[in-house]
């Protein structure tokens, strides 16, 4: 397991509180922000900690920080992304409910190194006690002069907004949300300009994960180096892992990236139920291509490791599979959901989605034809890199990955017209 | 000023210019639903994508910025297989109702199916099927089966009639345009717009619905008289060759449609609603038989006591048409221009229920050629003006003036191309033609001349009220 960055302290009735939280030493580290360190020097050491963004796309924190222009003359703004729709992703929902303060304060670090006087949490509709919780501290936050009011001495202000989605996988894609956030509907925005140059009212925004941003605190306490001390050369830090699926022990764990994966899965998190084999895992949210049992035998976890099988940790929502279960069934879960939640802007996705689902569907009553996987592997390049957002791509990635590793399986659908695992989707003996 | 280079050859480009852009104002054809030179960029129909040289991929040329020496390719391998595939997906849950679809000929689907894929659909799944005919107003019929969601609709309501009146609802492959309330679309004063906009048969204009293919119809260039704007127009017409032989001859002469032609200099791609409702107005009942001292006459005849009225008139004056063209106005102005004592006249004021004047196009003048009739007479004749002392003949040219306005004693001479009871109160009445029985200019408010073509032969019986004003100053009007 390792270091502990974010999950270091005992859930307790009280601990998302502030008195609990500045008793843990909260909210020091904005006032070492403010006290010693101007801005830019902010954004350097978060650059120089190398952390990741931990929402999916692992791209550099401080290089997003850092393309904003202090001096432009413009408003900016921060919004931290708490939209988690990820399937099998519920890790930054632990932060919400139990490390809210962490956000908030981590949030006002953000926003004196951005210059930014409004920020925003957009918070997905479903998600209650983590909204509860947030609004909660927010209100604390508010009360012991932490938002709203010049802070420790200076002239800098902050005001913070938790803001309800509507319960939309697309508003989690950050210029969906901040569509949005500014109340039109949920679609995402073509790039270029990027949302660092034209975001939130058309000004420069940084959208940032829950998770990123819970790290920015620490990094500012404990130091950039003292960061990449953990976790590997290329994926400094820890992450959370939400686990679920087949698996004993499901739940939310702050692991080091570099550790055996099989270890994490079977020591860590209990194995899979009945000491059944591991299948396949989804790693980073159904988004990523899935691995086999025997990839997680022999690979590390962390984005190095995982690459070389064509995945990644994307955004820590990791799914187990274990043995017995149809992956035919299982693909057809996974298309409906793009299917239900493909925003319909771009035609490659709008129109690929639907088409992927109905052919998965016909297959699972029985109506396959063999040439129907290429087709799902043709719809799937159609999408590749060719929308507007990354929701098509991920159906394309889920829906290969699954059919390079398990072809057997659909091809014995096809041309049986039933599933060699009755179509299972439940943890059982394999037959 | 950057460089770039499209398929290996250079152009000059605007350093704000989208790739698309700077394609468009070269000539080049790139293929696209969405993408409109007057709207936002929504980028969401992937179909004008180009590949930059040196790249395995493509991108979207409608939201590609121009760089310094940007090499992109059109007519690739990879661009062309990518628009296989973008036509693929389009034409997936669309409906080949080709037949029946008032879009037929003019379909930008059609176009490109033919032109960038023509393989047939390798789908074996049933496709989505929607409303048909969802009334979007009492103008617009939109069915939804055919909508490719360019959202081309919902932006012109937005940010170019500014009503918002349209949206997007559902999600995916069952995303609906709807209007955003009861009746939001109604009120739009420029909804027909979309129709022009819709790139397929999805928005369908319910006054033109099944009326005719449009290959059966000519477009012919014309300027809308409806106001002082003087948008540039396309009056729709049935081609000559297609004329048909059993049905009322009326039929051959009806303006079909209406639609904006673009003129940047006036009212760019875009005209009003009632505008598109003016073919009403060219088709009342006209007038065609010329009198004279109350009995009906040979037009020649009519000429000939309109002349003798004028020879001798001391002191005539003229209220001249502000529906006339330049070219009438100015042939008025040289054959009896000293002669008369010349108003300028409104042959029309906002009717009820008609949006007088607004900021994007609609003038509260709501004829055409004011501007252009002031700019020869400079008196304007209005609500409360009065006869000059003396006035022993009056000439009323158009509509929009009652005589019973004017004591029985004057002599007067009108001409007007519609049947009104009134004309009968004249000396002297003469036929003449209208604007779609003629070519000319119209000078609008802001001063621009914009010409229109003659779409139908005029009645034997109508005089062209150029060629007129000679033969009432002339003492022989035999040609006339």
């Amino acid at each position: 397991m390792g270091a502990r960055l974010l999950m270091n302290f005992e859930l307790t009735p009280t601990s998302h509180t502030l008195a609990d939280y500045r008793a843990r030493g909260g909210y020091r580290a904005i006032e070492k922000a403010l006290g010693e360190m101007t801005p830019q020097q902010v954004t350097a050491e978060v650059t120089a900690s190398g952390i990741q963004g931990r929402g999916g796309a692992n791209f550099s924190a401080g290089r997003k920080w850092s393309v904003v222009n202090l001096s432009d003359g413009q408003p900016h703004y921060l919004c931290a992304n708490a939209d988690e729709g990820e399937p099998g992703t519920f890790k930054d929902r632990w932060i919400l409910e139990n490390a809210p303060h962490l956000l908030l304060e981590s949030m006002l670090i953000a926003a004196y190194a951005l210059q930014v006087r409004h920020a925003f949490i957009y918070i997905r509709g479903e998600f209650d006690l983590p909204w509860r919780r947030i609004s909660g501290a927010l209100e604390e936050a508010y009360a012991a002069g932490y938002f709203g009011k010049p802070l420790f001495g200076t002239d800098f202000v902050c005001d913070l907004v938790v803001y309800r989605g509507a319960g939309s996988y697309v508003c989690g894609e950050a210029s969906g949300l901040l569509s949005s956030l500014e109340g039109k509907r949920g679609y995402p925005r073509n790039r270029p300009p990027r949302l660092t140059v034209r975001g939130l009212y058309q000004r420069p925004t940084v959208v940032n994960n829950v998770e990123t941003l819970s790290n920015i605190a620490g990094i500012i306490n404990g130091g950039a180096e003292a960061f990449k001390a953990t976790g590997t050369k290329k994926s400094p830090g820890t992450r959370l892992i939400s686990i679920s699926g087949h698996i004993n022990k499901p739940g939310v764990y702050e692991i080091e990236p570099g550790g055996a994966f099989r270890e994490f899965i079977f020591d860590t998190c209990g194995g899979v139920p009945g000491g059944r084999k591991v299948k396949a895992i989804i790693p980073g949210g159904i988004s990523t291509k899935v691995v086999t049992g025997e990839e997680v035998d022999r690979l590390t976890l962390d984005n190095e490791a995982l690459a070389t099988v064509g995945s990644g940790m994307g955004s820590g929502g990791m799914v187990v599979i274990g043995e017995g279960t149809c992956m035919v069934r299982l693909l057809q879960v996974l298309l409906r959901f793009y299917h239900h939640e493909s925003c319909g802007q771009c035609t490659p996705c709008r129109e690929g989605m639907g088409w992927m689902h109905r052919i998965i569907d016909r297959i699972v009553a029985g109506g396959g034809r063999p040439e129907d996987l290429e087709q799902l592997k043709k719809i799937s390049a159609w999408n590749d890199g060719n929308t507007i957002c990354g929701m098509g791509d991920a159906a394309g990635y889920a829906t290969v990955g699954i059919l390079a590793k398990f072809s057997d399986e659909f091809e014995y659908f096809i041309a049986h017209g039933r599933s060699r695992h009755d179509g299972n989707l439940e943890c059982r003996a394999s037959t | 000023m950057p460089r770039i280079y499209i398929d290996g050859l250079p152009y000059e480009a605007d350093s704000r210019q989208t790739v698309m852009e700077v394609a468009a104002a070269n000539g080049i054809v790139l293929p696209g639903f969405c993408w409109h030179p007057k709207l936002s960029v929504a980028g969401n129909c992937r179909l004008c994508a180009v590949q930059v040289e040196g790249r395995s991929w493509v991108e979207i040329s409608c939201n590609m910025p121009v760089a310094q020496d940007l090499k992109v390719l059109t007519d690739s391998d990879i661009v062309r297989e990518y628009r296989k595939s973008i036509l693929a997906l389009t034409t997936l849950n669309h409906p080949v109702d080709c037949g029946i679809c008032d879009k037929a000929g003019e379909c930008l689907l059609q176009d490109y199916h033919y032109e960038h894929n023509g393989a047939p659909s390798t789908s074996h799944e049933v496709k989505v099927h929607a409303t048909k005919f969802h009334a979007l107003s009492s103008r617009i019929t939109l069915d939804n089966e055919r909508c490719v969601l360019c959202s081309r609709c919902v932006r012109f309501t937005h940010e170019i009639s500014k009503t918002k009146s349209l949206g997007i609802v559902q999600r995916g492959d069952t995303s609906l345009v709807r209007a955003s309330g009861d009746g939001a679309f109604e009120t739009d004063a420029y909804s027909d717009n979309v129709v022009d906009l819709c790139p397929v048969g999805a928005l369908l204009s319910r006054s033109f619905l099944y009326k005719s293919r449009v290959w059966y119809l000519k477009a012919t260039p014309s300027v809308c008289p409806g106001c002082a704007r003087g948008c540039a127009v396309n009056l729709w017409h049935r081609k000559p060759e297609w004329k048909l032989q059993a049905l009322d001859a009326r039929h051959n002469r009806a303006i079909e449609r209406i639609t904006p032609r673009d003129n940047p200099a006036v009212n760019g791609p875009w005209i009003c609603n009632r505008g598109r409702d003016l073919a009403p107005l060219f088709e009342r009942e006209r007038a065609t038989q010329a009198i004279c001292a109350g009995f009906s006459v040979a037009t020649p005849a009519a000429i000939e006591g309109a002349r003798s009225l004028i020879e001798r008139a001391r002191r005539p004056v003229a209220l001249v048409s502000s529906w006339a063209s330049n070219e009438e106005l100015a042939a008025f102005a040289a054959a009896l221009g000293r002669h008369f004592t010349v108003f300028v006249k409104r042959d029309r004021e906002p009717e009820p229920g008609e949006v007088v004047a607004d900021d994007i196009l609609i003038c509260a003048d709501k004829n055409p050629n004011s501007t252009g009739a002031l700019a020869n007479f400079a008196s304007a004749w209005g609500p409360g003006s009065t006869l000059p002392e003396g006035t022993d003949l009056l000439l009323v040219w158009g509509e929009g003036f009652d005589l019973a306005q004017v004591p029985q004693s004057l002599r007067t001479i009108v001409l007007d191309a519609w049947k009104n009871p009134g004309h009968a109160r004249a000396d002297v009445f003469i036929p003449v033609s209208i604007q779609t029985e003629r070519r000319g200019t119209y000078t609008n408010f802001e001063g621009t001349v914009s010409g229109f073509e003659a779409c139908f032969e005029k009645d034997d019986s109508v005089a062209h009220a150029e060629d007129l004003f000679a033969a009432l100053a002339a003492a022989n009007v035999a040609a006339a």
